[in-house]
């Protein structure tokens, strides 16, 4: 078949390049090592390795309990106290983005095989190759010795110097053993909750939720799902017979959604909760809806490493640290806080000046007055005058008349409801008026508009949420997606606004996952997603960051405008310092 | 194979070729050296908020004989910012007593996140020295410096490496966009403030 001998050393460079470059990209069984026959890591066990290797990469602790210690661009020491493997490889070590600094992957699946476009998402696959479709390999596999030297050096296997950012870590060989177990370890296989043809999810709804919220809640999540499954026919007959299938098409995976109904008291939600669970694991819980305290539910998705987008709650759990639960904000806390900062500036909050909490015995009032008293402390001012009333029924003028003949002209923080406007009127009417009076427009609800105007003037609202007067026209068209017009009245809209922000964000995080489908990297994707300042009207603004777990930063303070149909006034800026 | 011409051939064997090369000789992801340019900025007029609670009128560091140095982070950055508060440390330590003559003074670009508390956590964390303060606001007052300064950090995770030395004796502003050694950002200093 071969006429001229002139093709065959053209003819010798393609077979030798198909020989080479399938060694490289196809061999990462041969490449990686096999850690299932490792006994002992470093004299430790293989599971005390992994929390000293964990202890590592999070927190930049050695086993010794010192600080790993490095040299950034050149010249630079640094150590784990300042930063960590984590802070730039992320919780899953997929790696991230910022600006012009690419951190590549550090997990052993993608560090002990070549490096191909196909082992990054778009994002580092367009900075790394300038092209998505590239078939380069970037480097060859890290073996364990390669790995060390990059660790120590800023060397990879094809001898590429590193980016300066790139620590050199000053590690003893037993520590860096450590390290690379955990690495080798690292998003090693799929969570839970994904088959090769589902991705499973659920939502969580307690029963004391009424219809309307659980019909604004479920509509759009459920709307979603319907959007994607529909695809499944197209993608099947996308891929259908073809050798090589984008990694897009690969990942495709039709949506299961659950509703995992929680009855009776939250001390019996976790062991629900676990049933559910044992049933059918999933990959996230999308959004989910309780008007209780949020607590258990938190707890058991921390413990199972689950992700919770999202939940609509205003009693979230305030943690520096955990790690699985994304908010919308911190709920009635961001409230109260709101109240404090914007009290420290009144010019009616004098020293001598009494500040007096009246609340509710339910636990949202609870919430809001235990902040308020914390936050007060923090900042070395005196406790307020804690006083527990009636949620549902406005204090006698009894009653008012003698806590303000105790406490004189008092500024006062009444957190008790749908009762609070009628018992501001009662109290405002006395000679020992409070000097202004602040509300929880959450907890007010649809009572916010029912203050009286003749108090109007003195009382302070808090509002978390993008004042309505501020929200674009057509900015809840969405709604008509999945319901009809005439029954978005019906819908509770800012859930179902949330619920479809959730949507719209599981969309987004699993583009950027493809088939990575790691619990860890799902939160790392949102975690990158820049400031949202659109995509979801009843906020101003939307900020997310490794280890944000409060989207919603900030809270209004306003007042009602006098006449017939009030307007919010807005008193104060979104965010307070 | 047989149905190609020997120039076809002879490109697919070339195409093979450069793709096995493309590799190992493609470019570092980020280059180590950095750019420098002399800049003129006008400042705006906000107040901020440090690390102590403390209103900071913005225009009020420049008013002094003493040199600034800004850069422009947040306490979760993953990269960037690690890299140069870790630099402004080193900057301290390098200096000695002498960097008590330099304010160095980092400005959030995550506001709403970025509250006094967690920015002295975070220069307590890397042993940030009496003379480095940090700096917050609200996001309109932010915003302002972010363009004022083309820092390109309206999207926080999309900023740059970016170090602005203000020097009081040649009221001049030296720009440094890339991440640098802390040999470099003293010289870069002397620079400035010998002028």
């Amino acid at each position: 078949m071969l006429k001229n001998n002139d093709q065959w050393p053209g003819l010798l460079f393609a077979a030798l390049f198909m020989i080479v470059f399938s060694l490289m990209t196809c061999s990462p069984a041969v490449a990686a090592p096999d850690i299932k026959t490792l006994n002992t890591v470093a004299g430790f066990s293989r599971e005390k390795a992994l929390k000293l290797g964990e202890d590592i990469y999070r927190r930049g602790i050695l086993p010794t309990g010192e600080p790993v210690r490095a040299i950034v661009q050149d010249d630079i020491p640094v150590t784990g106290t300042m930063f960590t493997c984590e802070s730039c490889h992320m919780r899953s070590g997929l790696g991230s983005i910022e600006g012009s600094v690419i951190t590549l992957p550090a997990s052993g699946p993608k560090l002990f095989k070549p490096l191909t476009a196909a082992e990054l998402n778009d994002d580092l696959r367009l900075a790394v190759f300038k092209d998505k479709t590239s078939l380069s390999i970037r480097r060859p596999a890290y073996t364990d010795e390669t790995l060390a030297i990059a660790l120590r050096h800023g060397a990879d296997p094809s001898g590429r110097k590193l980016n300066a950012a790139m620590p050199r870590y000053l590690l003893e060989d037993g520590d860096m053993e450590i390290l690379i177990f955990y690495l080798k370890n690292l998003s090693a296989s799929w969570s839970p909750g994904v088959t090769e043809t589902t991705m499973h999810f659920a939502t969580i709804i307690t029963d004391e939720v009424n219809s309307r919220d659980r019909k604004s809640l479920l509509g759009p999540l459920e709307w979603f799902v319907r959007a994607k499954n529909a695809r499944a026919d197209y993608q099947r007959k996308k891929t259908a017979g073809r050798q090589f299938v984008e990694e897009m098409d690969r990942a495709y995976r039709l949506w299961n959604l659950a509703v995992w109904e929680l009855k009776g008291p939250p001390e019996t939600w976790r062991s629900q909760l676990e049933v559910y669970y044992r049933q059918e694991p999933v990959f996230a819980i999308l959004g989910g809806i309780s008007t209780r305290d949020w607590a258990p539910i938190h707890a058991f998705t921390e413990e199972h490493g689950i992700p919770c987008i999202f939940p609509v709650t205003d009693l979230p759990v305030i943690s520096e640290t955990d790690w699985y639960t994304l908010y919308f904000s911190k709920g009635l806390v961001q409230e109260a806080v709101a109240a404090a900062q914007y009290l420290e500036g009144l010019p009616e909050a004098t020293p001598n000046t009494p500040v007096l909490q009246l609340f509710g015995n339910d636990p949202e009032s609870a919430v809001l007055a235990q902040t308020f008293r914390d936050y007060r402390v923090s900042q070395g001012r005196a406790k307020p005058i804690d006083l527990v009333i009636e949620a549902e029924r406005p204090l006698s003028r009894e009653a008012a008349d003698s806590i303000l003949a105790e406490h004189k002209n008092p500024i006062v923080l009444l957190w008790s409801g749908r009762s609070a406007p009628a018992t501001a009127e009662i109290m405002m009417r006395g000679p020992q008026k409070p000097k202004v009076i602040f509300m929880s427009s959450t907890l007010l609800g649809d009572a916010v508009y029912a203050l009286p105007e003749s108090i109007r003037k003195s009382v302070y609202l808090t509002w978390p949420y993008q004042l309505p007067g501020e929200i674009k026209k057509g900015a809840f068209s969405f709604m008509n997606v999945w319901l009809k017009p005439q029954e978005t009245a019906l819908a509770n809209r800012t859930i179902a606004t949330k619920a479809y922000f959730t949507g719209n964000m599981l969309v987004e995080a699993l583009m950027h996952l493809k088939t990575n489908f790691y619990r860890d990297y799902f939160l790392d994707v949102i975690s990158m997603i820049k400031d949202q300042t659109s995509k979801i009207p009843v906020y101003p603004r939307l900020s997310f960051g490794p280890g944000q777990r409060y989207a919603s930063k900030g809270c209004y303070i306003v007042q009602l405008s006098q006449g017939p149909s009030p307007e919010l006034i807005r008193r104060s800026e979104w965010v307070v310092h | 194979m047989i149905f190609m011409t020997d120039f076809a051939r002879n490109c697919l064997c070339l195409i093979a070729f450069c793709a096995f090369l493309a590799g190992p000789i493609a470019p570092a992801e980020a280059k180590q050296d950095y750019k420098r340019t002399v800049e003129k900025y006008s400042v705006p007029d906000v107040t901020l908020v440090n690390q102590r609670g403390t209103r900071v009128p913005l225009r009020s560091l420049l008013q002094s004989e003493t040199p600034v140095m800004f850069d422009f982070i947040f306490t979760t950055c993953t990269t960037i910012c690690p890299v140069l508060s870790a630099s402004f440390t080193n900057f301290q330590r390098k200096m000695g007593p002498e960097s008590k003559k330099i304010h160095l003074v980092s400005i959030s670009i995550d506001p709403e996140n970025d509250t006094p508390k967690k920015m002295k956590d975070y220069l307590k964390r890397y042993d940030g020295q009496e003379g480095w303060d940090f700096l917050t606001g609200s996001r309109s007052d932010i915003d302002k410096v972010i363009k004022a300064f083309d820092t390109n950090a309206s999207n926080k995770m999309s900023h740059l490496p970016i170090i602005i030395i203000w020097s009081p004796a040649s009221k001049s502003w030296i720009r440094i966009f890339g991440l640098i050694s802390t040999a470099e950002l003293i010289e870069e200093y002397k620079k400035a403030a010998a002028k």
